[in-house]
């Protein structure tokens, strides 16, 4: 109507997709949305893509030295779901509006982020058994959440890969079993991963939620649709009995169930070190994103010749 | 009742060592490649093709699995000691096989001329007349055909898509190709299994066979293979380096405890 | 193509139209899973060709699930509607005529009829 400012014009289409959303409906790729919910929206996806292809790297190490055929079989299945991820998300990333191959240059240049977890070593076999279970099982808890997000194109995804997660999980917890059942030797080595892995993953979660206008949009828009704390209590509620059903020891002292409050009390641990890690900060960065660097460079020119291919065969 | 022919071939000890050794080189190639492709998991040129090869790994790997099974049998434990417990010097893959990936189009080269061989081999299997063992081989064949495609598919993109990347494939091919020539290396095996009519061919014409299979794909793509005399020793446990390295990785944690659960 | 098509190409897109917007080499990948099923959008890969998008596509979306057949299209060959358009998919009338549901009265005759019938297909 020309009687509506181009600017009231703005105003009437971020009320009518608020109200959308707070009725329960969701966005679809190439749909009008405000730039700020673009921004949070591709942020929050191009980090999850950026974390699976990340994430292929730790577990990826042990591939060549899995103990059985069996196990060497499933981890290769494990990493290459993780990798398949990356593949779902970076283009339901790209409905956003940004090209794969921009995100992936960001991403090998170090001038991404992604999850805390995939800067840490993989040190021993047992450290597979504990990213499948518990890092997996962190994934699972926010991922879970997020189906119900407002983002159509991502929530359709998220329904393929937490099935996905639940297979690693279930992978990860045989692992975990013939570990935890197996020699004193095996045992031992399971809980020296789980003690290196604890810190990281009550990281995962991130700080509990500050109560901020950020934190207030990104719920109205169910891009986040649980608070971080809540997420972590979840976590701690499913994978505690796990570990404590296991006779191993729960490597944090001031861990303890409020049964008045319902959740559980844990000690604070270094928030400060998840900044840093964030930031491309942790005892594995550099070394992850090296290689991500040199396979990239390596494949220039398979990149260059199928581009090529495909131009002539237009 | 009457006793089935080739129960009565493997009734003669030196067949069934034969026989036992072909199954072995079988599988052993499968575990070699399959161990060389899964390193391709995480690190692939693209995204989708990472995804693609993984799958082909795995799938190598459950044939290795399934082929050791068919030596080793079934007890718990078995099928590990058999792909972990041998040293280097027992294993008796095609040298080709343990190479390291090199580049992409190294791993292409070697998926497309080992796929091709391995439908030679798979077929001949089939028709040995030893179950269970060749209903597997047919069953194992229908996942090869796959394999088959994507290397072919991949070769002919690269090769054609420019003089540099043309390149890069040739040299790839020079390499591979007297490797390749390896997977028919004969032992005192082949004659025995041959005139106890377990396999139908002689090792000159599977090769024959490969040859007019692959020829025709590298012509598509304008690839030469060289003029070379074939590397040789892997069918007699005599490797390059190589395998030292991927034998040393792959059996680090199960030989840290091999009569523990993992 | 007829004059007369080519300007239909040339003619902007109607408001409840949608293209989708992808870059060059993203195909849409179509999958069915049994002959009897018909194809369905399981998402897109990145490729140079068709026929490098099916090999991929093959592994990416059916190395799990069942599948006896894949298709893959341009993912910007694609119309659809406008998800603004969704309203015009809600029926604001009744349409229970159109339902079989809608007239039970009968149904206790129709289905003892069945029952009554002299061969198990016929139940």
């Amino acid at each position: 109507m020309s009687t509506v400012s181009p600017a009231g014009d703005e105003a009437v289409r971020l009320e009518r997709f608020t109200t959308r959303i707070a009725s329960g409906d969701q966005i679809e790729a190439g749909e009008w949305m405000p730039e700020q919910y673009r921004f949070e929206a591709l942020r929050l996806i191009q980090m999850h893509a950026n974390s699976e292809i990340m994430g292929a790297l730790p577990e990826r190490e042990w591939i060549p030295r899995a103990p059985t055929l069996a196990r060497k079989m499933a981890l290769t299945a494990k990493v290459q779901d993780e990798v398949g991820h990356g593949m779902l998300l970076y283009r339901v990333a790209e409905t956003i509006g940004r090209p794969r191959e921009e995100m992936y240059a960001e991403l090998v240049e170090g001038r991404a982020r992604f999850h805390n977890v995939f800067h840490y070593p993989a040190e021993t076999w047992a450290d597979v058994a504990i990213i499948q279970v518990f890092v997996d099982g962190a994934a699972m808890q926010t991922q879970g959440a997020l189906r119900s997000c407002s983002y159509a194109p991502y929530s359709r995804v998220l329904k393929r890969i937490c099935y996905e997660e639940d297979f690693h999980i279930q992978l990860g917890l045989d692992v975990w079993r013939a570990l935890a059942e197996g020699t004193p030797a095996q045992r031992a080595m399971l809980q020296d991963a789980l003690n290196r892995w604890w810190t990281p993953i009550i990281h995962f979660f991130g700080m509990p939620d500050r109560v901020s206008p950020h934190t207030e949009a990104m719920l109205a828009w169910r891009l986040k649709v649980k608070s971080n704390e809540e997420l972590r209590q979840q976590f701690l509620r499913r994978f505690v009995p796990v570990i404590l059903e296991y006779g191993l020891v729960v490597p944090d002292p001031g861990l303890r169930w409020l049964e008045t409050e319902q959740r559980y009390e844990y000690t604070e641990p270094d928030w400060d070190e998840l900044k840093r890690v964030g930031r491309n900060g942790g005892p594995k960065s550099a070394e992850r994103l090296a290689l991500r660097q040199s396979f990239y460079r390596q494949h220039a020119w398979v990149r260059e010749a199928l581009s090529r291919w495909s131009q002539a065969a237009a | 009742m009457t006793v089935p022919a080739s129960s009565v071939a493997l009734g003669d000890p030196a067949v069934r060592a034969a026989f036992r050794e072909w199954l072995l080189r079988i599988a052993d190639d499968e575990l070699a490649i399959g161990h060389r492709h899964a390193e391709w998991t995480g690190v692939g040129p693209d995204i989708e093709s990472d995804v693609a090869m993984s799958s082909i790994a795995q799938e190598e790997l459950g044939h290795a699995r399934l082929l050791y099974e068919q030596i080793a049998g079934e007890a718990p434990g078995a099928v590990d000691r058999l792909a972990f417990g041998r040293p280097p010097s027992e294993f008796r893959n095609a040298v080709l096989l343990e190479q390291p990936n090199q580049g992409w189009e190294f791993s292409i080269t070697r998926l497309a001329l080992y796929e091709a061989f391995e439908s030679v081999r798979f077929g001949l299997l089939a028709r040995s007349g030893q179950e269970p063992v060749a209903a597997l081989a047919a069953t194992l064949a229908r996942e090869e055909r796959y394999h088959g495609l994507f290397a072919a598919t991949w070769l002919e993109r690269l090769a054609g898509a420019s003089v540099d990347a043309g390149g890069r494939v040739q040299a790839a091919l020079d390499v591979a190709w007297p490797y390749a020539l390896g997977f028919f290396e004969t032992t005192d095996a082949d004659g025995v299994l041959l005139r106890a009519g377990l396999v139908s061919d002689s090792a000159e014409r599977q090769r024959d066979v490969w040859e007019a299979a692959v020829r025709p794909l590298l012509e598509r793509c304008a690839l030469t293979p060289p003029v070379a005399e074939p590397r040789l020793g892997g069918r007699r446990g005599v490797h390059t380096p190589a395998l030292g390295e991927m034998h040393a990785a792959m059996t680090e944690v199960w030989a840290s405890d091999p009569e523990a659960r993992w | 193509m007829t004059p007369r098509g080519v300007e239909a190409a040339r003619r902007t897109e109607a408001p409840w139209v949608r293209t989708l917007e992808a870059a060059d080499g993203v195909w849409a990948v179509f999958l069915q899973a049994r002959r009897r099923d018909a194809h369905v959008h399981v998402g897109d890969v990145h490729a140079p060709d068709a026929e490098m998008a099916l090999v991929l596509a093959k592994e990416n979306y059916a190395r799990r699930d069942p599948c006896v057949s894949l298709w893959v299209v341009p993912a910007r060959a694609i119309r659809g509607t406008a998800s603004d358009a969704a309203d015009m998919f809600e029926p604001a009338t009744d349409k229970s005529y159109r339902f079989g549901g809608s007239y039970r009265q009968q149904q206790r005759v129709y289905r003892g009829g069945y029952s009554a019938g002299p061969t198990e297909d016929d139940r």
